[in-house]
């Protein structure tokens, strides 16, 4: 199948594929296999994937080598930029624009909620950037046995920071449509809240990869090794 | 490996909590549910109780529990149940309970039912939700529940307000529980911002 067929009829494919490091001039009129070969990525992984960004959840049953392991950690560290450097950022640029138009008190308090929820979002990759996926790196990438004692990750944690930003990301949404009536540019409230739909979007999807795929496939190792 | 089609994006996502506390149980129903291809976001949780206090956060559909965790805990399941009407309440059954308590349930997965029977019940459940009930549900807050959010907003806590509205803590936390469902709004920065705009308390009054 052709990767273009595919990016006509779901264009949130695109950033699936910034995410793999691939750029739109990868497209041309390959196949998703030529595609994956040219660029080294685990077949397997870029399918299952594209199915997540069409609603289908996989089971990560399918996942068992080093290699896609790897390029699912690969993938969601630079899905991490995105957040980091584009989307929040994006976001926050919005929110800016609106003191043109209404009470600057008001909007002084949601850039201090947003700056607030974006510092939790910053903590939690970093951690994640820090500490979580180098020792998954480790943890696949070698044999070692690592103590119960040194174990510096913790799946709880890790879905527990999950739900506080999406929930902090349902709120803003519902200030946006339900509470605050904002005044002024129509374009700039409508590229807003499209904003943080598409980041909402990416993010349910990032941690579904996490919590449904990535941990328990840790956890897995870990068992085997008879570290936890 | 097939390729799908975005057909399911459309789909809004149906969210649903599993109360089971054996590892095998629960792993072979997730299994069973992914079969479904339908779009579910799945949570576990180890008891009733961990579901109200995280409700807000993903709103249920369904819950899928184990009868025997519900017996000694059936307040809480009561709670739950007026809260949310809406939730489907779903038993699974591999051991003997009486009709009294199943007859609570909306829907019931046998152990021994297949996976085809099991996925049709439940999509049927879930479709036969009547669209948009809560719409006709007020969202305005009572005006106790006002009063506690304004002292929320002033930064006290539950004990505080309790004792500054002359009400127990438990109250305080119903009013909460409420002002969060009615308003989509948890935190209290979020909170503040909800008063503020809806003009229930002016800025000067806060110390910024």
């Amino acid at each position: 199948m052709k990767m273009a067929g595919l990016i006509f009829e779901n264009p949130t494919l695109l950033l699936m594929m910034e995410h793999f490091d691939l750029g739109i001039s990868s497209i041309q009129d390959k196949s998703i296999q030529q595609i994956c070969t040219d660029n080294g990525i685990s077949l397997q992984v870029y399918i299952s994937f594209a199915n997540l960004y069409n609603g289908f959840i996989p089971t990560g049953d399918e996942f068992k080598s080093k290699d896609e392991l790897l390029s699912i950690i690969k993938f969601l560290s630079r899905s991490h930029q995105y957040y980091k450097n584009e989307k929040y950022p994006e976001i926050r640029g919005y929110i800016s624009q609106l003191y043109a138009n209404n009470e600057a008190e008001i909007i002084k308090l949601i850039e201090k909620f947003f700056d607030e929820y974006f510092s939790e979002v910053l903590e939690h990759l970093g951690y994640e950037d820090s500490i979580a996926f180098p020792y998954f790196n480790a943890i696949i990438e070698s044999s070692i046995r690592v103590s119960t004692a040194d174990n510096p990750f913790s799946a709880n944690d890790y879905r527990e920071h999950h739900t506080d930003i999406e929930s902090k990301l349902f709120e803003l949404k519902n200030l946006f449509i339900k509470h605050l009536s904002l005044k002024g540019d129509r374009s700039i409230h409508r590229k807003l809240l499209y904003s943080l739909f598409e980041l909402e979007h990416d993010l349910n999807i990032h941690s579904l990869i996490e919590d449904t795929i990535l941990v328990p496939l840790v956890r897995e190792i870990e068992r085997s090794r008879g570290i936890v | 490996m097939k390729l799908k089609g975005v057909e399911a994006l459309s789909r809004s996502s149906s969210n649903i909590a599993i109360v089971e506390s054996s590892q095998i149980v629960y792993e072979g129903l997730v299994n069973i549910l992914i079969k479904s291809h339908q779009h579910y976001q799945l949570y576990r949780f180890d008891s009733i109780e961990e579901i109200s206090a995280t409700r807000i956060n993903c709103k249920i559909d369904v819950i899928i529990v184990n009868p025997s965790l519900i017996q000694f805990n059936s307040k809480d399941c009561n709670t739950l149940k007026r809260i949310n009407s809406s939730v489907h309440w779903v038993a699974l059954v591999y051991s003997f309970y009486g009709k009294d308590i199943l007859s609570q349930f909306d829907e019931i997965i046998q152990i021994s039912d297949t996976s085809e029977s099991i996925n049709q019940n439940l999509s049927k459940l879930i479709n036969s939700t009547p669209v948009e009930i809560e719409s006709s549900q007020k969202e305005q807050l009572s005006e106790r529940e006002t009063d506690v959010l304004v002292q929320l907003v002033h930064g006290l806590s539950n004990k505080e307000i309790a004792d500054k509205l002359n009400i127990s803590i438990h109250t305080v936390m119903s009013h909460r529980k409420n002002i969060s469902q009615k308003t989509g709004i948890k935190s209290q920065s979020g909170l503040t911002i909800y008063a503020i705009s809806n003009k229930i308390i002016s800025l000067d009054s806060l110390a910024l």
